[in-house]
Formats: structure tokens, C-alpha cells, sequence
């Protein structure tokens, strides 16, 4: 009897893909008394929050673990108001930010903290071939403001300029349009990346290109233009931000719900501390001073 | 379980029975209620979240307004290129994607030879399972780039670029379901069209493809919804500039879209802030959007089978003797010489861009109009090599990207990169974490899903009459499918993570994920139920079969490969997609597997994501992990596929 047999067949075959999603569900399956190390109780931190920060955080994450075997650190990304949301909520314990805390969520969670852990230069990159010399910050700002249209305009090559910029709901951007831009309109063709790295990439493959990006970002896939500051050209580089020459830079911050205390407070002082402020280093942001 | 019962090969009845029946029919019922549920849920989110925005800003004046800017001050809401963007991307991608996927349908179920369509089908429905991170890294590095040196102007970054992302991306979804529904067209047809001197073209576009129209349909809303919600490709190469095109045909002007807007900014937006709300705003836009849409297919779907019900469906062998009477060329169909002009004049848009595009649809059109003099013979000779010329192409757009990929891939991957966990930011290590996190985020998401999904399918063609309900159920169930991925997401966040106190949770990830493969299952399920003829249910029940044990051993059976089908997408699309998981479940990095449901994973697209956007120089890395993540789909795949195979034949 071919049909029954078919059907015998078909009905194992969909109970099999059943059976497997649900053991491996199985799996998961809460276990009493949470995760378990050497019989020792396992402490975890969850830190969530900005994209730009998280690298930092990870990489710190990462060497605080290797000297406390009992703490797991769980670091994610998804935005600066994420991060605060959560901490706000509850969900998480540490929030990564790039920016300050809006009135808004100020109103919304009364008690959080913002703890500042160092400092991020921005670079203003362009494409490597792109021969145009320093410019100051007045220039930057005609560039995204559209007043200036071909690098030619600047002393560069004859190339239309291809402005790149950050999402409106950016940290970095935010920073940048008070800073540079001094809150005036960005140029309404001005392509929106929603990272560090989509800027870079974009920037390092179009001629004509100009973005902003963090200055971990910086490396010789593109050219970041020095900043003319009272007449003399200043680099995007750590000394520079630490000394207070270069003009754009803005603070990181970590956010906790009241002052912290437990394991966030020892990773936060981890963090501040010297050894956490080479990994900062090492990342490609500014130490605190 | 149904198992047993099965096996035992008994029809029973009495008072028990009947009590059974019902319960099973209503716990099938209450599966199909529940998508509807779910998406009157979520509406009614975003709907709360939204509302503050419209009678801010003026509901009117979003709407009208050209101009977004959300941090200017004034502040400026305006919607309007959002949604041109949104709607100008989509055209163009389905103008791509539509004829290239049912023209390749098409050769791989009618024309390839069988050895041919065994590699061909689960090639392409291989495409499905690249993760959309993937295509967007590809395309911002390759195609942007081609596009820009191709055309010379300053950035490739455009509206181009993106419907040809969201048209490959579209492809496989569009190939598959055509396929199967092409397939399922009854021998019969095929053989008597054949016998009374048809041609094999004549055949099939007369015949095979009419009876199959209703399958077809449901691939291109399928495909469509697709390439509304896709949101992490997309805004890796539109460029994001909130312009209208101008002119509005200029394809290389950027564009942004709706879903690009959600994804770009959510991120980092103040929670309660004005910008939130617009935001909200902008999703309600977007699923309103996905509503017209699929209430139009609907209509068109509704239309197309009114029109063929009598030729098509009751009447078939009169649509044969027509198909021998009349030269092909004087009875075509008013569709088919624009969807044949579409397809020739896509030959035309690597060489010379939107002249050539609109050239070669022009010489075409006039060929057309020559069409008299064309014999049934060259007709089927242009007309197949078309069709193949389509199958190539999709052939070597997927050879494009997966060699990419392999070739860049495979220096980093090592039984170490498999085992180990990610140090230095993912830069060194593996990704043994991500790849545990991804199997038990799909497995969940496929364990709710499935049967809830099968569920509901059965309720929709087995129980329910065709009526307002079974209507609404399905609105339902498409609007469900058009909802953006993001808007999953945002849901995810807002419900799961942080009304029910879930917090960034494997279980937050995994329903997040069934409730967006649902649709997916349902939609197949139901057109491979629709399949098995009504004669075998008649039968059954003839015999005195009670309608469960018709359904389950006379109905499902044979239905079997469509819904394995449907589970291969869906596992595909859940294993791939970052947006949903963005905020719900995954981390970047974790010590320990998750123990509970409550922990958080590790997530491979998650992980390439980061990797790729916030994590410099991980390149190696990078594409190990996309590697990775192709061939454990591939697997996934290669099992079901076997598993489909093995069912065709026993």
C-alpha cells in the first residue's frame, strides 16, 4: 500500500522537524539557580546601548573577565537611547551612550547617572586620493551645507563633492552639528550612514567624498584632513584631543540607574582606571585627562 | 499525536469523534485568528506610540511635506520623500525582480532538464538564505561602486542600487513559490494542450501558466513584501538622502526609505521625544502602505481569477482546442507582451542604463507589434531562450555574490574560528557562541511557528467557508507578511523586552521571529493545500472519513513537499535577518552559552553586523562569518531539500 506508506513517511517527517526544534528549545530550558562555574555562583552585567562605545566596553569587558572568573559581561548594541531606555527599565545595568542625556529621558527616569569613561575625537575623512589641504571649520561647515559643491572650490581636485553624514537620531551627528555646524541645516542631499563604519566605507571608495567619523576609524583607507585652528593646521590624533587643540571631541558616557554599586561599580572603575584607560587607548579614543 | 493514529488506518465514529472534530477544528481556527490578532496588536502599538506625532504635527502636513528634519528648527516631518523613496525602490525592484524570477520559474519547472532543475531550485532557493547584511555589504562594496564608475556620477549610492538589491533579494522568494505552483499545474493539462498540436510554448503560456496564476500571484506579493520591509540592505545603499528624485525617473538619485528611516534613527532616538513619536509615525506609514498594496493584490489576484474561472478553471480542454486553432501570436494574452518587453529590456540596463532600459522596451514593443508575422515555432524559440537568458541570470548574480563571499571567506575559517569564542572584538577567535545562538533563536522561532502556521492554513482551506472572515484572516495574514522586519523589531523591544519584563532574551528573540516567518508558513501551507484536488477530499469523506481523517491522511500528505517548502524560507529568513533580533534578543559577546530562555545569545548576522559597521579592520573575520552563516543555511537546507526529495518519491 504505497499511500499509507507515503503518509507515514510525511507525518514523521514533519513530527522529525518538530521534535528537533523542540529539543534543542529543550536546551535552553531554565535551569535552576542560574549559570554555574566551578560550583561557584556566576555574577553578570549587561551593558547595552551606543555602537560607538561598545567597542570599548567589549574589549574592557573582556580583560575585567580574564581577572574575575565569577562575573559574565554581556555587552550589545542597538543605540544610545537603547542603552538609556534600558538602564531606565531595568533590563539592563549599564547603558553605553555618545550622547548627553535628552530632557526628555532626563523627565522620563529621574535617577540615572551618567559616569564619563574618556573622550572621542572626530576626524573629518576623505577619499586618499583627494588632494585638498587643510581647511577650517567655517569650510567644513560650507561642505555640509551645500555652499560648496566641487573640491575645486577648495584648493582640491575638479570633483563634485559627495556629502556623508550620520542618521538625525546620531550621537555623532548631533555633536557635529552643534559643533561645526553651529545648528544650522545640513545639505539635503547629504547621504546618511548609521555608522562609523558605513561612513568609512562609503568615504574610502568615492572620489569625491567627504564624512566624519570617530577617530578609531582613522587609517590609511582614507585621508583625514587636518583642521585649520587660528591659522595653523592642526591633526585629528589623541595628543591633540587630550591637549585641547583639536577642535572636535566629545565625551563617552556610561549610564546607571542611581549611583552604581556591585559588580557594574567595579567594572566602571575597571574601566576609568589605568588599565581600562590603555584599552580605551588601544581602541582609538581619547583618555580621560 | 497524529502519529499513531495514522498508522493504525481505523475510521472511527461516534460521540467521541465528533467532539474531537470539533476541538480540532477549533484549535485550528484559533490559530488563524491569531495572526490576525497579532497584527491588530501590533498596529495598535504603533498606533499608540504614533499618535502623539499626527496631532502634533498635522497629520495633513507629514503627508505634504517634502522636507525631513527631525533635529532642524524648526523640526520638519515631512513624509513625503520617505514614501516616494519607499515606493520608487519597490517598483523598481519587482520591474527587475518580476520577470527574472517568473521567467526562471518558469525554465526550471517546464523546460530544464531534471538534472538541471535538481541543482537549480535549491541553488536558488540557497539566495534566500544569504543574510541581509550580507547583500548590503555587498552591495555598498561592489555594486555602488559599479554603478557609480558605470554611469560616472559621483556616488552609486542610489535608488538603482537599491532595487537591485531588493530585486535579488526578491528573487528567491518569487522563484520558489511560482515553482512549485507551475509544478503543481496537473499533468493532464500539459499532455492534452500537447496532443492536440500545441505547441510546448503555446502550452505553456496558455495553459500551464493561467492555471497556475493564483500561485504566481501569491509569489510576487510574497516578493513584494519582501522588499518593502527589507531594511538593513537597503539602507546600506540608497545613500538615505531625503530627496524626491528629480526628475522622479532619475535612478541614480539617492532616495531614502521608509524602513531606512526606522532603521537609521530608532537606534539612537530619546525614548518619549517628538522625533520618537515621528518615527512611530513613520511605521504607521509604512504598514498603511503594505496594507494598499496587498489590499490591491488582492483585488488584482480577485480580478485575474474571475476572469480565468470560466476558460481556466471549469472549462480548460475549450482553452486547448483554442490554443491549436488560433496562432499563438493573435491570442495573446493583453499581459504577456509587457511582461515579455520587461524582460528583453532589462538586457539593455548594465549596457547603457535607463536609455538603453527604455530602448530596448521600445524596439521590443515594435517587434510585438510585428508579432503577426511571427510563426508559433520562432515565438517558441525567442520565447526560450528569454526564459533561459532569465535562469542565467539569476544564475550568475548568485555565483557573483557567493564567490565573493567564499573567496574572502575562506582564509579565516578554521576549526578553531568554529570552536572558539570571539576575543579582540571578533577581530581574532571564533564564533562558536553566535553559531549555538543562531540554531536555538531559528529552532524556537520554527518550533512556535510551524504549527501555529500549519494551524492556521488548515483552518483557512479546510473548515471555513469562503467568507468576510477567511478574508479578514487572510488581510490579515499578508498585511502580517508586509510587516516590515524593523517593525517586528520595534514591537520585540517595546512589548516583549520591556512591557513583560522579558529583557534582551532568547525568548524575546525567538517569538519576535515566528511571529515574522508566520505569514511565510501560512501563505505556502495554504497554496500546497489548495493544490491537492478536490476529488481525493471527496473521496475520503465518501468513503466515511471524518473530515480530520481526511485532512490529515487524504490532504496533508501530499502537501507535504509545499510545506516543507515553506519551512525552508522561513528558516532561511529567520536565520538571516538582524533587524528583529536587534533589540530583542542578541549581544555581541557572552562567556557562557545561554541557560535559560531568559538569557540573551549571541546572534551570527548580529555579530557580522557589528563586525562589519562598528568593528575596524575585522575583515577576515567579517566574511568567515558570513561564510559561516551561508553554509549553515546551506545545511538547514540540504536536509530539508533531501527530506522533500525523499517524500516526492516514496
Amino acid at each position: 500500500m504505497p499511500d499509507s506508506h507515503t503518509s507515514m513517511f510525511s507525518a514523521a517527517v514533519l513530527a522529525v522537524i518538530l521534535a528537533a526544534a523542540l529539543v534543542v528549545c529543550g536546551c535552553t530550558q531554565p535551569q535552576e539557580g542560574g549559570p554555574q562555574a566551578h560550583g561557584q555562583r556566576i555574577e553578570s552585567l549587561s551593558i547595552t546601548g551606543s555602537t560607538t562605545v561598545l567597542p570599548v566596553a567589549q574589549a574592557a569587558a573582556d580583560a575585567y573577565m580574564n581577572t574575575r572568573g565569577d562575573v559574565d559581561i554581556r555587552v550589545s548594541g542597538g543605540g544610545s537611547s537603547v542603552g538609556i531606555q534600558s538602564v531606565g527599565e531595568g533590563t539592563a545595568d549599564i547603558g553605553m551612550s555618545s550622547r548627553d542625556l535628552k530632557s526628555e529621558e532626563k523627565a522620563r527616569y529621574p535617577g540615572l547617572v551618567a559616569t564619563v569613561i574618556g573622550n572621542d575625537g572626530i576626524a573629518v575623512i576623505v577619499h586618499p586620493s583627494n588632494s585638498v589641504g587643510p581647511l577650517s571649520l567655517d569650510q567644513v561647515k560650507g561642505v555640509y551645507q551645500g555652499s560648496f559643491t566641487n573640491w575645486k572650490e577648495l584648493g582640491g581636485p575638479d570633483l563634485e563633492i559627495v556629502v556623508v553624514g550620520r542618521d538625525s537620531a546620531s550621537g555623532t551627528r548631533e555633536f557635529f552639528h552643534e559643533k561645526v555646524m553651529q545648528k544650522e541645516d545640513f545639505v539635503r542631499t547629504q547621504l546618511e550612514k548609521n555608522s562609523n563604519g558605513a561612513v568609512k566605507q562609503t568615504v574610502m571608495q568615492t572620489p569625491g567624498a567627504i564624512g566624519y567619523v570617530g577617530l578609531g576609524y582613522v587609517d590609511a583607507t582614507t585621508r583625514a584632513i587636518p583642521i585649520m585652528v587660528s591659522g595653523s593646521p592642526v591633526e585629528p590624533s589623541v595628543e591633540h584631543v587630550l591637549s585641547g587643540k583639536y577642535p572636535i571631541a566629545r565625551p563617552l558616557l556610561m549610564v546607571t540607574k542611581g549611583e552604581a554599586s556591585g559588580p557594574a561599580k567595579e567594572y566602571l572603575a575597571f574601566l576609568t582606571g589605568p588599565s581600562g584607560q590603555a584599552i580605551l587607548v588601544e581602541e582609538g579614543f581619547v583618555p580621560l585627562a | 499525536m497524529t502519529v499513531p493514529e495514522m498508522s493504525t488506518g481505523v475510521f472511527r465514529h461516534g460521540g467521541m469523534a465528533r467532539a474531537k472534530e470539533r476541538i480540532i477544528g477549533l484549535l485550528w481556527f484559533a490559530c488563524a485568528i491569531f495572526s490576525v490578532a497579532v497584527i491588530l496588536f501590533i498596529l495598535a502599538f504603533l498606533l499608540y506610540d504614533g499618535f502623539p506625532i499626527f496631532v502634533q504635527a498635522n497629520l495633513l502636513e507629514m503627508l505634504t511635506g517634502t522636507v525631513w528634519n527631525p533635529t532642524g528648527t524648526p523640526p520638519l516631518y515631512g513624509l513625503l520623500p520617505l514614501i516616494a523613496g519607499t515606493l520608487l525602490v519597490m517598483a523598481g525592484a519587482m520591474a527587475m525582480a518580476v520577470p527574472l524570477g517568473i521567467g526562471s520559474a518558469i525554465y526550471i519547472s517546464e523546460l530544464a532538464p531534471a538534472r538541471v532543475k535538481a541543482i537549480a531550485k535549491p541553488a536558488i532557493e540557497l539566495l534566500a538564505g544569504i543574510p541581509s547584511v550580507v547583500y548590503g555589504f555587498f552591495g555598498l562594496i561592489v555594486l555602488t561602486d559599479w554603478i557609480r564608475v558605470t554611469f560616472g556620477v559621483p556616488t552609486g549610492e542610489s535608488w538603482l542600487a537599491g532595487s537591485i538589491l531588493l530585486g535579488i533579494m526578491s528573487l528567491p522568494t518569487i522563484i520558489s513559490v511560482s515553482e512549485d505552483a507551475i509544478t503543481s499545474v496537473p499533468r493532464e493539462f500539459r499532455e492534452g494542450s500537447l496532443a492536440l498540436g500545441a505547441t510546448r510554448w503555446q502550452t505553456i503560456s496558455r495553459v500551464v501558466v493561467p492555471s497556475a496564476v493564483s500561485g504566481i500571484t501569491a509569489a510576487v506579493i510574497l516578493g513584494m513584501g519582501r522588499a518593502i520591509g527589507e531594511t538593513m540592505a537597503v539602507l546600506m545603499v540608497t545613500g538615505n538622502a531625503a530627496i524626491i528624485p528629480d526628475p522622479l525617473w532619475n535612478v541614480l538619485s539617492p532616495v531614502r526609505t521608509l524602513t531606512g528611516t526606522l532603521g537609521i534613527e530608532m537606534g539612537e532616538v530619546a525614548i518619549g521625544s517628538t522625533h520618537y513619536h515621528a518615527l512611530f509615525g513613520v511605521a504607521v506609514v509604512l504598514l498603511v502602505i503594505t496594507l494598499m498594496v496587498n489590499l490591491t493584490a488582492t483585488f488584482v489576484l480577485a480580478r485575474i481569477r474571475q476572469q480565468n474561472a470560466p476558460k481556466a478553471l471549469s472549462c480548460r480542454p475549450r482553452r486547448t482546442l483554442d490554443a491549436e486553432r488560433g496562432s499563438v501570436s493573435s491570442r495573446l494574452a493583453p499581459v504577456r507582451p509587457y511582461f515579455l518587453i520587461a524582460i528583453i529590456s532589462l538586457l539593455g540596463l548594465p549596457v547603457a542604463g535607463v536609455p538603453g532600459y527604455v530602448g530596448v522596451a521600445l524596439a521590443a514593443y515594435c517587434l510585438l507589434r510585428l508579432k503577426e508575422k511571427i510563426t508559433p515555432r520562432l515565438a517558441q524559440k525567442v520565447a526560450f531562450a528569454l526564459l533561459l537568458g532569465a535562469t542565467l541570470a539569476v544564475i550568475a548574480i548568485l555565483a557573483i555574490i557567493l564567490s565573493d563571499i567564499v573567496i574572502k571567506g575562506l582564509p579565516g575559517l578554521t576549526w578553531e574560528f568554529l570552536t572558539e569564542s570571539p576575543r579582540n572584538l571578533g577581530r581574532a577567535g571564533g564564533i562558536f557562541p553566535a553559531l549555538v545562538g543562531t540554531l536555538y533563536l531559528v529552532a524556537g522561532a520554527i518550533a512556535i511557528a510551524l504549527p501555529l502556521g500549519i494551524g492556521a492554513a488548515i483552518s483557512l482551506t479546510e473548515y471555513t467557508r469562503e467568507g468576510k472572515l477567511t478574508r479578514a484572516i487572510r488581510t490579515g495574514t499578508d498585511l502580517l507578511n508586509g510587516t516590515p522586519s524593523i517593525v517586528f523589531g520595534l514591537f520585540g523591544f517595546s512589548f516583549l523586552v520591556l512591557s513583560l519584563g522579558f529583557g534582551v532574551s532568547l525568548i524575546a528573540g525567538q517569538v519576535t521571529l515566528a511571529l515574522m516567518v508566520l505569514p511565510t508558513i501560512i501563505r505556502t501551507t495554504e497554496e500546497a493545500l489548495k493544490n491537492v484536488p478536490h476529488a481525493l477530499r471527496e473521496g475520503s469523506l465518501a468513503l466515511g472519513a471524518t473530515r480530520w481523517q481526511t485532512i490529515s491522511r487524504v490532504v496533508i500528505p501530499p502537501a507535504v513537499p509545499g510545506i516543507i517548502t515553506g519551512a525552508i524560507l522561513s528558516i532561511g529568513r529567520a536565520a538571516g535577518e538582524t533587524a528583529p533580533i536587534l533589540f530583542t534578543a542578541a549581544v555581541f559577546s557572552q562567556r557562557f552559552l545561554p541557560a535559560s530562555l531568559f538569557d540573551p545569545v549571541m546572534a551570527l548576522p548580529y555579530h557580522l553586523y557589528i563586525l562589519a559597521t562598528n568593528v575596524p579592520g575585522a575583515d577576515t573575520n567579517k566574511y568567515a562569518t558570513a561564510l559561516v552563516l551561508l553554509i549553515l543555511v546551506v545545511l538547514i537546507y540540504s536536509v530539508a531539500i533531501l527530506i522533500r526529495i525523499k517524500s516526492h518519491k516514496t
